[in-house]
């Protein structure tokens, strides 16, 4: 399975609010390695958002490079971008973000179909019953509890296998049972696919699970530990 | 109203947009009902005769079918009442470089010679005298006069004078009668009566112009009808809308609710926005309405022309009272359309703020009952258009007509076709064919949500094959009451188009047929006198002899018709040669009667035969005795037989001419239907008769040309119709929009969770383009088998109760496929700014915006 590194370079962001200027990142630079767990941490605010969609290439900086596997993700073309979510790239989050029209199943599987991939249904099987739920298959998401929802929604992300996990606060409207659940399936995720794993949480259960933890504090990294 | 600014206003001014589209739909509506009524006065306005401006106010006016004789002047002037008796004419002259004017026949106080209008004078090269054609024949008139009576334009003759250019000496067309001051109008109407002979009508000044009013009510009434069709499609639309807000609103009324808000202040509150829509779209509707008018007068009263009677358009005058009407109906409707949605906005409690999935599955839940209430409804449909028609109430229903083709003699002018109704309360109110077609639309409506959920499974397998397609196909589903909604809108309008089209097609397809088989002659040879309906110019007398004396004519079919009064019903009364007609007409009779047989018994006879929608507006059968009165005498025909006919909504009574001219000796000859011998050299005959008839004022047209004149007739009397339909299907098309833009707005976060999954900006916009195609093409099959019901209740129930035409039913495959494909294109189209919206979302701000 390939894995991808993604590094932020000197990266900051910066937004217009009402005509005025707010920088929500100032000079990040981080890495993260292929197999790894990097969490996010900090308060409200404090930018964690901004830079997963950052590393997950659905933003691009307002200064420095973010790079995966070497290449600046602003060098990269709209359909290039396209191609690199679809096929490298997998997000969860807090609010689930299930399709409600969709059956479990078709869920999981819309990544593969919105790439045009071949046996998306068997696919999907297997990551669901990967995080348990392959009897849910045919239910529809209102039908399932919080913690059903986030693993489904894990197992959408890694549906395609990604080289990159993207997590924001995956837990953060979970009960602690869930929770726990949630975070073995992503630890999982990095030994199991190999992923490059970026949490952004408040948890200390969740940062627990990390082999990384870069503190932020207003758009700034304030400290790197590693476990 | 702090409420009602945060809660309403303040989304309808963020979405902009689609409170345009909503408003537009309205407006349209509006603006077509605003059109067709200011339209519909302007072109009926007038029938007031210009006669009136020159002979000025009179009291009674005696007529008698066939035309009065003058020697009643004599006993009515030593009648001893205090009133004064008029002798009119009123015909029409050729003026050479002016064309048609009236020219009428009155005891004029001044000297000899013709007066002309103030207006006409304009017109008209300086001199002293006047040269003018009447009925062919050539009249020089030294200038009496010149009238000012405004801007109509006629010439006036003495009556003497009158008679002597039109040839009908010692008949009046009416004797005016003005009572004079202190005179009790009853009492000379009676000493009146007692004198002329009992078949001579008297009436008051302005009956005609009510009869016309009368006739055209219906006419006007079905313009009507057809022109509230956008503003039901609209209704469907505002529905949708308020529905959408109620959806997207959910929470924010839970909340509401939770901090003491009553049910009637939710329910006051989506009633009001919907006001506010139906208000602003009123308000455009009637300045829209007003400028549409104009340029639908002429369509208007060119049917009226050839079909009813002649009228002169009116300048388009918008009152206060139809616009608030025009105002009334954008609000009453916009409100209506909203008690469902704003009702089930009610229904939210303080603790359910619930989402849109949750709220959709009981929708998707309840489609099966709304299956059951369609196929009640559908029942109710088939037994209502098996109902007989309500008897003695003034209705209308669908049919057809055509205009002064008299029908023995095969001949002239345009014959041709509107599908408009019978002004009498003869036939019946189709009553049961109109609630069947309302249940009909009302069954396709609840039925809609199956027909969606079964389309959707039975191209599901086909879907799943591209993603855009799977996700386009499940959120329609998933939204299941907004979906119907609005494909209930589109299938109407889809329908509404359809069995319009099949009704028109066919009465088209029945029409030709039948002209085919009618116009058996070679030539037709008429007045020159462009003629409307109820108009009935005389030939010279000399052209009849003129024609039949050219080698190679085989036979001359003579034919008279003349307008005549019966029942309180104008109607025509034709007579021609029935052994020509016998020998070498095609006339059909209902019942597959003995043709042969039938035509032999008239000669000499009093019997007549008469067309299928005299029959059917008096009730009349073969075999009954009509009283007729003709001249000074009331004739008993009897009734030999029914043909087909789709000439005159009015009908016809034919006799031989025998028999017309027994009782009306002078009686003048209209048209000639001429057939050439086997063999003889078609362009040298043609060429013959025109040399021998020129200088006598005739028009010669081939049988070609009055069939070509006929149908161009018939597709223009359409015009307006299929205009109509047009402006349903735009209102039907901006409600695609509008829901389309809804359902993009309202999906945003899962849009832009599509493209954090990996969709690309082209995916978003297929699946979009998709939905629409999908609407589309449910529109269009539910609105094709609608349309099919709704033709067999227009064809079978609705014309037949109404005028009882026999129409063959002949859908028009290619009109149909291609409109039906122009309509699901529009609809692809529809969907091209919402998916261009759709894919421009910006994904990170969608994803988390809660």
């Amino acid at each position: 399975m390939p894995a991808a590194r993604v590094e932020l370079r000197g990266v900051s962001k910066t937004y217009r609010n009402e005509g005025q200027p707010v920088e929500v990142l100032h000079d990040v630079s981080i890495e993260a390695e292929p197999g790894t767990i990097t969490a996010l941490l900090g308060r409200s605010g404090c930018g964690k958002t901004t830079l997963l969609n950052l590393a997950g290439a659905m933003d691009f900086p307002s200064a420095g490079m973010v790079l995966i596997d070497g290449r600046a993700t602003s060098d990269l073309s709209d359909s290039e971008l396209t191609a690199l979510r679809r096929k490298r790239v997998g997000f969860v989050f807090q609010s689930f973000q299930l399709l409600p029209t969709l059956t479990v199943l078709e869920n999981v599987e819309l990544p593969l179909l919105l790439a045009g991939a071949s046996k998306s249904a068997e696919m999907a099987h297997e990551r669901l019953e990967w995080v348990g739920l392959a009897e849910k298959a045919a239910s529809f998401p209102y039908q399932l509890s919080g913690g059903q929802m986030q693993r489904v929604a894990i197992a959408r992300a890694l549906v395609h296998s990604p080289d990159i996990l993207i997590a924001d606060e995956p837990t953060g409207n979970l009960d602690t049972a869930s929770g726990d659940q949630v975070l073995a399936l992503l630890a999982e995720s990095a030994v199991k696919f190999g992923a490059t794993v970026l949490i952004a949480t408040h948890s200390t259960e969740a940062a627990a699970i990390a082999d990384v933890r870069v503190r932020l504090r207003d758009g700034r990294v304030q400290a790197i530990e590693r476990a | 109203m702090k409420l009602l600014r945060t809660l309403i206003l303040r989304p309808l001014r963020r979405d902009l947009l689609r409170t345009a589209l909503s408003v537009a739909a309205v407006a349209l509506g509006v603006a077509t009902i605003v059109a067709i009524d200011l339209a519909g006065d302007a072109a009926t306005g007038s029938f007031r005769s210009s006669m009136e401006s020159l002979a000025g106010k009179t009291d009674l006016e005696i007529a008698a079918n066939g035309g009065v004789d003058e020697a009643w002047m004599g006993p009515l002037t030593a009648l001893p009442v205090n009133a004064r008796f008029s002798p009119v004419m009123e015909s029409q002259a050729v003026v050479p470089g002016v064309g048609v004017v009236p020219l009428f026949g009155l005891d004029l106080p001044w000297a000899a010679g013709v007066s002309v209008s103030k207006a006409l004078a304009a017109r008209l090269p300086r001199g002293e005298s006047l040269h003018f054609e009447v009925a062919g024949r050539a009249a020089d008139f030294p200038v009496a006069r010149v009238v000012d009576v405004g801007a109509e334009e006629f010439l006036a003759l003495d009556v003497a004078e009158a008679q002597k250019v039109v040839g009908r000496y010692g008949k009046l067309d009416r004797i005016d009668v003005t009572v004079a001051p202190g005179e009790d109008v009853a009492r000379v109407e009676q000493a009146v009566r007692a004198t002329v002979p009992a078949p001579y009508l008297i009436q008051k000044p302005g009956a005609r112009s009510e009869e016309n009013q009368r006739m055209l009510r219906a006419f006007r009434w079905n313009l009507r009808v057809l022109s509230y069709i956008s503003l039901v499609v609209g209704a469907f639309l505002i529905y949708n809308t308020i529905s959408v807000s109620v959806v997207r609103r959910r929470a924010e009324i839970g909340v509401l609710r939770a901090l003491g808000a009553s049910r009637g202040a939710v329910l006051v509150l989506f009633l009001v926005e919907a006001l506010l829509l139906g208000i602003a779209g009123g308000a455009l509707g009637v300045a829209l309405g007003r400028i549409l008018a104009a340029g639908t007068v002429r369509l208007i009263a060119d049917t009226v022309n050839a079909l009813y009677t002649t009228s002169r358009p009116s300048p388009v005058e918008l009152s206060w009272g139809e616009a608030w009407t025009g105002l009334l109906a954008g609000a009453v409707v916009a409100l209506v359309s909203a008690i469902a949605p704003a009702r089930e906005a009610t229904g939210v409690t303080p603790t359910e703020a619930m989402s849109r999935g949750a709220h959709e599955h009981h929708a998707r839940l309840r489609w099966r009952r709304g299956l059951v209430w369609a196929a009640l409804a559908a029942t109710l449909a088939v037994a209502f258009s098996q109902a007989p028609p309500l008897g003695g109430v003034p209705s209308g229903g669908y049919a057809a007509a055509f205009s002064q083709a008299p029908p023995v003699a095969g001949a002239p002018a345009g014959a041709m076709a509107v599908a408009f109704s019978q002004p009498h309360p003869v036939a019946g109110v189709p009553a049961g064919g109109y609630a069947a077609a309302l249940l009909a639309i009302a069954a396709a409506a609840l039925a809609t949500p199956a027909v969606v959920i079964l389309i959707h499974r039975m191209t599901r397998l086909v879907a799943k094959r591209r993603v855009e397609s799977m996700l386009a196909g499940r959120s329609l589903t998933a939204s299941l009451s907004r979906t119907s909604v609005v494909v209930a809108a589109l299938a109407t309008a889809v329908a509404m188009m359809a069995s319009v089209g099949i009704m028109v097609g066919s009465f088209r397809e029945t029409v030709s047929v039948w002209l085919d088989t009618q116009l058996r002659a070679d030539i037709s040879v008429g007045a020159r006198i462009r003629a409307g309906a109820g108009e009935h110019p005389p030939l010279s007398a000399e052209v009849p002899a003129l024609v039949k004396s050219v080698a190679g004519v085989a036979a001359v079919d003579v034919y008279h018709s003349l307008e005549f009064h019966y029942r309180g019903e104008r109607s025509t009364l034709g007579a021609g040669d029935m052994d020509v007609v016998r020998r070498y007409g095609r006339l059909r009779f209902l019942r597959g009667e003995d043709r042969d047989a039938i035509l032999r018994s008239l000669p000499h006879q009093d019997r007549a035969i008469v067309s299928e929608p005299f029959a059917q507006l008096h009730g009349v059968r073969a075999g009954d005795r009509l009283t007729l009165p003709i001249g000074d005498r009331s004739v008993t025909l009897t009734v030999s037989a029914i043909y087909y006919d789709y000439s005159s909504p009015q009908g016809y009574v034919i006799v031989d001419r025998s028999t017309l001219l027994r009782y009306l000796p002078g009686q003048p000859v209209t048209n000639l239907a001429v057939y050439f011998a086997p063999g003889a050299d078609r362009n040298g005959v043609l060429r013959d008769i025109q040399l021998r008839t020129a200088g006598y004022g005739v028009t010669i047209r081939s049988n070609g040309e009055v069939r070509r004149t006929a149908m161009a007739v018939f597709d223009r009397t359409f015009a307006i119709t299929w205009a109509l339909e047009a402006v349903a299907i735009v209102v039907a098309m901006l409600g695609a929009a509008n829901s389309l833009l809804a359902l993009v707005l309202d999906r945003r976060r899962e849009l832009g969770l599509l493209r954090y999954l990996g969709a690309s900006a082209g995916q978003i916009r297929g699946m979009i383009l998709t939905e629409a195609a999908f609407l589309g093409l449910l529109a269009g099959i539910l609105g094709l088998a609608l349309g099919f019901a709704l033709s067999l209740l227009l064809i079978f129930v609705v014309n037949k109760q109404s005028f009882g035409w026999t129409i063959q039913f002949h859908p028009p495959g290619e009109l149909l496929s291609g409109a039906l494909l122009l309509v699901w294109c529009v609809t692809v189209l529809a969907g091209l700014y919402p998916a261009r919206v759709a894919a421009r979302l910006n994904p990170i701000d969608v994803i988390h915006e809660e």
